[in-house]
């Protein structure tokens, strides 16, 4: 995502027309021309900040309306919902001894009765059209709404109540542990770059597959051996229970409950990472430029701050920016093992469940997120790199 | 370059290793484990001490921390010492594994498993049904080895199920000869299957293909086989051993693995006719200790099931099945002899039909460590069992904290009226109430866990009245009974209400020409019961309590009323129709008469002891303040009982426990407390003083303020802090509780019997032989008191009944089988099985055992 297509640096061509024109033209003249060239700027920044965003909405909008189709199956889902209805109210009244010596006529017409009110609860009255509309049009301007049938752990069925409950510990989750993945990954992969063929560049690499291995797995080790065996980290959960009342003990039991998964999502990611930054940290030490600063003598922490690190800023920056949005995702899987209460297990739930509006609320916040960060993006590779310009 | 290979290969053992690792099943090697050990129901388990009489009251513990931990690690969590017990029911392939770990286990009834066959002919002619055959459908019993699968799929742990009653349990119990007959004359056999599938589809039409398999107009029968594969996963093997056997009498099965969300929409969402799927791997929960099963029948069989849909209403039974289930289900017997009669009947019949086939009754375990006392429920589990937090303990010990863990924790919000009926939920809500809360009658008694009948805790006596002719037996003495020509139900009962006026409709009022009624209870309560019995925030339980519990049952589902919710009111007028009155006698001691069409066949769950408790079967208690004020937010239209509601008016839905909903009720609490207010006020005005609504209100604000939560009741433990993002909370002993701990040390273990019987090993054919059979109960004989009946059936070399009979009683668990001289001449020569089936009073689970012998000429 480094913006390719719509980040054009000007042409050798362009660069020396108007550099020629500012140096060679009388000052009045130099004046004209600056104006002019602020006002095409400013013009083409214009238009680029319209068209960009009018794309991104549309892609917002269309990816909302897939998501919306694939949580309904295309319609599919409320066959499925219809009979679930059916048999859990039928099996639920059938099975209650009121029931057992009610009149037939009486207890069928509860049955029935009962089954067309909760159809009508979770939205099956309405076409599946006019729902998916809606669930666009709220998603859209962020009216998340309520749930079909999952309630937050307090109770309420808002849908924004419900994700926000998780999120602190989804972002304590995953910002603890994709941020320290993130600058770990980068510190020892410069490192390792430095020092090419040596035994912990060796060690890194042979152990890269081993990223193969989702979280979750390595988590169901980590608390084998360290809950289980040892005893000495918790089992799962955010907290001891009960939980501490005074703060500083609640947020040391938190700390050792975070340990555990927290670790395994680095172990999955850790080694495969290091070896991509590794790798790509290599590529651009190899370049002449690099090559020609070093013949100049240069010491090797200029060469590495100002050669290499500083070409590679706007992949750094993206992938950094995109880490930041993705904790908004949780994980799924790590969470559900960990009994963590994050996000990831709320999505997982949801889909379970088939409770569209969470799944719609999490995409779009998502979406969102995503698009603007795409859009900021944009601006942030002009700040870092003197050869990107806006909209040319 | 020599390193780097070297350290290539030691992280690819690395990453090996931990692959193998994964891959071994938990516990220990499979290989080295020895054949796990079938767990009968007359297996009694760990023996728990009688508990010591003691001074304490409210529950043994000072404190239980509950908390939400996977089911995958409950059992490393236990051994770890992270948790003390593990409440929720684990599946029966985890038996072995608790026994491998050394821990101690509850066993009870979970959900059970069969074939569900389509049996429609189908509107493709070209297309052969054979399951529209009911003689097919037959010889799938004999098709099925259950206990192959019971051993190789549940690890053991499950029962095999034949009938549609559950296994083992009060209707099965009280059908012995019969299902022990039916159990052997459908006994697994493969030959006798294709001997009548060969005939059937023959008759059909079909043809044996030279490659074995059957064909209809040219094409291989072919059999859609719609297989979960979701769950707890066993129905998917059960599925593919059924398939296999299906296979191996030449069908083609079409193995459709999916999960319910897949299945259902084509099981019950197609026309049979359609021909979509011709077999799918039911599963069912049972609901509450089923005594009760006569209309499993109707509802699991016939086309005017309750369930109104296929492929059900594609059914065509045998007339005499047809009318015998709906006549069972509705009532139309008169005694317990013709119902008992009427039941063995439908047992065979419904073998005949087998629009179902069951396979499995499964058992559930909640594994706990040998420190702990746990009384559970053998229906339906601990974490339904109303007994259970009264005697939760560490054994031979008084208090302590226990950690106590459970699949989940506030799944929905917690309220009385239309709030979680979660098991794990309302599994701690039970601690917290008097007594009963859902399952049986009312909170004046308490549900005995092995028999499902009731025994009073707080009322001081009851009586009940019953139409003469209804087919109702007393089981135990606590209760009086008598019958009448006809019941009448006085003018002043309470029949009704008027939202508007706010005041009861009386019966006067509503039938001038006068109703009558099937059965009424009266119950007396005791005489201190005001003043001994306490709410957890202080109060003292009043008058007040009761009669708002009785509207609440009522105003819901009235239009004029401000909390109308419809989704209520279904089931409310549902109700009403068969509800003849409540009528309050005198207040001190209190006395109410509750009057009804509806009744129980057993006396004891005809006692309806009114209590502030969930009037809609949810668990839980409410005092009148905290129904106060959620109404007053639910008239405000800021909250909303029911979920139905809540979504309908876009508002929270009410929780006591947390969320939003607290604020709300906060606030109405505050203008309550400082308006004195009393709800409906032209009824429970008569009640409720403003000094008593001024205390209430001030002790339910203290409350609030210290735990932070407006769940209180009337139960050996209250709630002293939730936490709902963390899923834990913490319940407190209720010292001030009115019984002692050891009040219902009675239910500490099931008297599970345990039966030896010994005898000659060669019996003469037509001469005498006796056999001796052992009750015992922890190495103690049974008392004979306690012994309802022994059966015995007598197997010939083929396993077909020869005789069944009773048991003569020598002693204490001692009793003696004799066979006659006319009896033994019914025996081939060889081999022979005497079984005898004892069937406890104390439990609902009878003890079995068999003995071989050699018949000689």
């Amino acid at each position: 995502m480094t913006g390719a297509g719509i980040i054009l640096p000007l042409s050798d061509q362009q660069e020396f027309e108007v550099t020629m024109a500012i140096t060679t033209q009388p000052s009045a003249e130099i004046l004209v021309i600056k104006k002019t060239y602020r006002e095409r700027a400013f013009m083409r920044v214009f238009r680029y900040i319209g068209v960009r965003l009018l794309t991104l909405f549309g892609t917002v909008v269309i990816g909302i309306y897939l998501t919306i189709m694939i949580a309904n199956m295309g319609g599919y889902v409320d066959r499925i919902m219809r009979n679930e209805i059916r048999d859990r109210i039928t099996q639920r009244i059938g099975l209650s001894a009121a029931s057992q010596q009610m009149d037939p006529a009486v207890r069928k017409k509860l049955i029935e009765d009962s089954i067309a009110l909760e159809e009508k609860r979770v939205g099956l009255n309405v076409p599946i059209a006019v729902r998916n509309f809606r669930y666009l049009s709220n998603a859209l301007t962020l009216n998340l709404g309520r749930a079909i049938n999952m309630t937050s752990d307090s109770g309420s069925k808002q849908v924004r109540l419900i994700l926000l409950e998780r999120l602190p510990a989804t972002l304590l989750l995953m910002g603890t542990s994709q941020l320290f993945l993130f600058f770990s990954s980068i510190f020892i992969a410069l490192s390792l770059s430095r020092n090419y063929g040596n035994f912990w560049d060796k060690f890194i690499i042979a152990l890269s597959p081993t990223s193969a291995v989702p979280p979750w797995f390595y988590g169901i080790f980590l608390i084998l051996i360290f809950a289980a065996a040892f005893k000495v980290l918790p089992f799962g959960g955010m907290v001891d229970s009960p939980p501490p009342a005074n703060t500083f003990d609640y947020a040391v039991s938190v700390l050792q409950h975070l340990i555990l998964p927290g670790v395994s999502l680095v172990l999955s990611s850790f080694f495969i990472s290091v070896y991509n930054y590794r790798t790509f940290f290599l590529i651009y030490s190899s370049e002449d430029y690099v090559d020609m600063a070093k013949a100049k003598g240069l010491p090797s922490r200029d060469i590495e701050r100002t050669y290499i690190l500083r070409p590679t800023l706007p992949n750094i920056i993206t992938n950094f920016s995109l880490l930041i949005i993705s904790l908004w995702t949780g994980a799924l899987f790590t969470e559900t093992v960990f009994l963590w209460p994050g996000l990831g297990r709320t999505l997982f739930h949801a889909i379970g469940q088939y409770d569209t509006p969470i799944i719609v609320g999490s995409t779009i916040i998502y979406a969102y997120l995503l698009a603007m960060t795409v859009f900021l993006l944009d601006f942030v590779y002009v700040l870092v790199d003197p050869r990107v310009k806006i909209g040319k | 370059m020599k390193l780097g290979k070297i350290y290539a290969v030691l992280s690819l053992l690395v990453v090996f290793s931990m692959l193998l690792a994964a891959c071994q099943p938990s516990g220990s090697d499979t290989t080295g484990m020895p054949e796990t050990e079938a767990p009968s129901m007359t297996e009694a388990p760990a023996a728990t001490e009688a508990p010591a009489q003691t001074s304490r009251h409210g529950g043994w513990l000072d404190e239980i921390d509950v908390s939400v931990v996977s089911g995958d690690s409950a059992i490393s969590q236990l051994q770890a010492g992270a948790i003390d017990y593990f409440s929720f029911g684990l599946a029966s392939d985890v038996y072995p594994a608790i026994k491998e770990a050394g821990l101690k286990t509850t066993q009870s009834f979970g959900s059970y498993y069969g074939i569900s066959f389509n049996p429609a002919v189908f509107t493709d002619t070209k297309t052969l049904n054979p399951f529209s055959d009911r003689k097919i459908r037959e010889a799938m019993n004999w098709l099925i080895d259950r206990n192959y699968v019971n051993q190789e799929i549940y690890a053991g742990g499950s029962l095999p199920k034949l009938f549609t009653i559950t296994t083992q349990l009060v209707e099965y119990t009280n059908l012995i000869d019969t299902a022990r007959s039916l159990e052997s004359k459908y006994a697994y056999n493969l030959d006798k299957a294709k001997e009548i599938i060969d005939a059937e589809m023959t008759g059909l039409g079909a043809d044996l293909g030279p490659d074995g398999k059957w064909q209809y107009n040219g094409a291989p029968v072919t059999l859609a086989f719609l297989i979960r594969s979701d769950g707890d996963g066993t129905r998917k093997p059960m599925g593919d051993y059924v398939a296999n056997q299906l296979e191996s009498v030449g069908f083609t099965v079409d193995r459709q693995y999916k999960t319910s969300s897949e299945a259902f929409p084509i099981w019950l969402g197609t026309a049979a006719a359609d021909g979509q799927w011709s077999m799918y791997t039911a599963g069912y929960i049972p609901s509450g200790f089923p005594r009760d099963e006569r209309a499993l029948f109707q509802q699991g069989y016939l086309n005017t099931s309750i369930q109104a849909g296929e492929p059900y209403i594609s059914n065509v039974s045998d007339p005499e099945f047809q009318k015998l289930g709906d006549d069972l289900a509705q009532g139309n017997f008169s005694s317990p002899e013709e119902r008992q009669k009427m039941m063995a009947r439908a047992l065979e019949l419904s073998l005949q039909d087998s629009l179902f086939v069951w396979v499995i009754d499964q058992q559930t375990y909640s594994p706990y460590n040998n420190n702990v006392q746990v009384t559970y429920d053998l229906a339906t589990g601990p974490e339904s069992t109303n007994v259970g937090p009264y005697n939760l303990r560490f054994a031979g010990q008084e208090g302590g904290t226990m950690r106590v863990g459970t699949n989940d924790l506030f799944t929905q919000p917690w309220n009385t009226v239309g709030g979680s009926n979660w098991v794990w939920d309302a599994g701690v809500m039970r601690a917290t109430t008097m007594g009963t809360s859902n399952a049986v009658g009312g909170a004046g008694l308490m549900a005995d866990p092995y028999t499902g009948l009731a025994y009073p805790q707080r009322i001081e006596s009851a009586e009940l009245t019953y139409k003469k002719g209804l087919p109702i037996q007393q089981n135990l003495d606590w209760v009086k009974v008598n019958s009448v020509d006809q019941l009448d139900v006085p003018a002043d009962a309470w029949v009704d209400w008027d939202a508007k006026t706010q005041k009861f409709i009386t019966a006067a009022e509503k039938f001038p020409d006068g109703l009558t009624a099937n059965v009424m209870s009266r119950v007396t309560y005791p005489a201190d019961l005001f003043q001994t019995v306490k709410w957890h925030d202080g109060s003292p339980i009043s008058v007040g309590d009761f009669v708002m519990s009785m509207i609440q049952g009522f105003d819901p589902a009235k239009k004029d009323s401000p909390i109308y919710d419809e989704s209520l009111a279904a089931s409310i007028d549902a109700g009403l129709v068969a509800f003849k009155g409540y009528r309050i006698v005198s207040t001190d001691p209190l006395v109410i008469e509750a009057y009804s069409d509806s009744y129980n066949k057993d006396a004891e769950l005809n006692i309806l002891p009114l209590w502030p408790a969930s009037a809609f079967g949810l668990a839980g208690e409410n005092s009148w303040p905290i129904l106060a004020i959620s109404n007053m937010a639910e008239a405000a239209g800021e909250l909303a009982y029911t979920s139905d509601k809540s979504d309908l008016e876009k508002v929270e839905n009410t929780s006591w426990v947390g969320g939003p909903s607290l604020e709300i009720l906060s606030k109405y609490l505050d203008q309550a407390a400082s308006e004195s207010y009393i709800p409906y006020e032209p009824t429970l005005g008569q009640y409720i003083t403003k000094d008593e609504a001024d205390l209430r209100y001030s002790n339910f604000k203290k409350w609030y303020a210290n735990h932070g939560h407006f769940w209180v009741g009337t139960g050996p433990y209250y709630l002293d802090k939730v936490f709902t993002t963390e899923k834990s909370l913490v319940l407190k002993q209720n010292a001030d509780f009115v019984d002692l701990s050891d009040r219902w040390s009675v239910f500490s273990e099931p008297k599970l019997a345990t039966t030896v019987l010994d005898g000659p090993g060669q019996v003469k054919v037509g001469e005498e032989a006796v056999f001796d059979a052992t009750v015992t109960f922890k190495d103690k004989p049974y008392p004979q008191s306690d012994i309802q009946k022994v059966k015995y059936i007598l197997y010939d070399a083929t396993g077909a009944v020869v005789v069944v009979g009773d048991a003569t009683a020598v002693a204490d668990g001692q009793y003696q089988v004799t066979l006659t001289s006319e009896q033994t001449a019914k025996l081939q020569t060889g081999s022979a099985r005497l079984e005898v089936a004892v069937v406890p009073i104390p439990v609902a689970v009878p003890s079995f055992t068999s003995f071989d012998f050699v018949a000689i000429p």
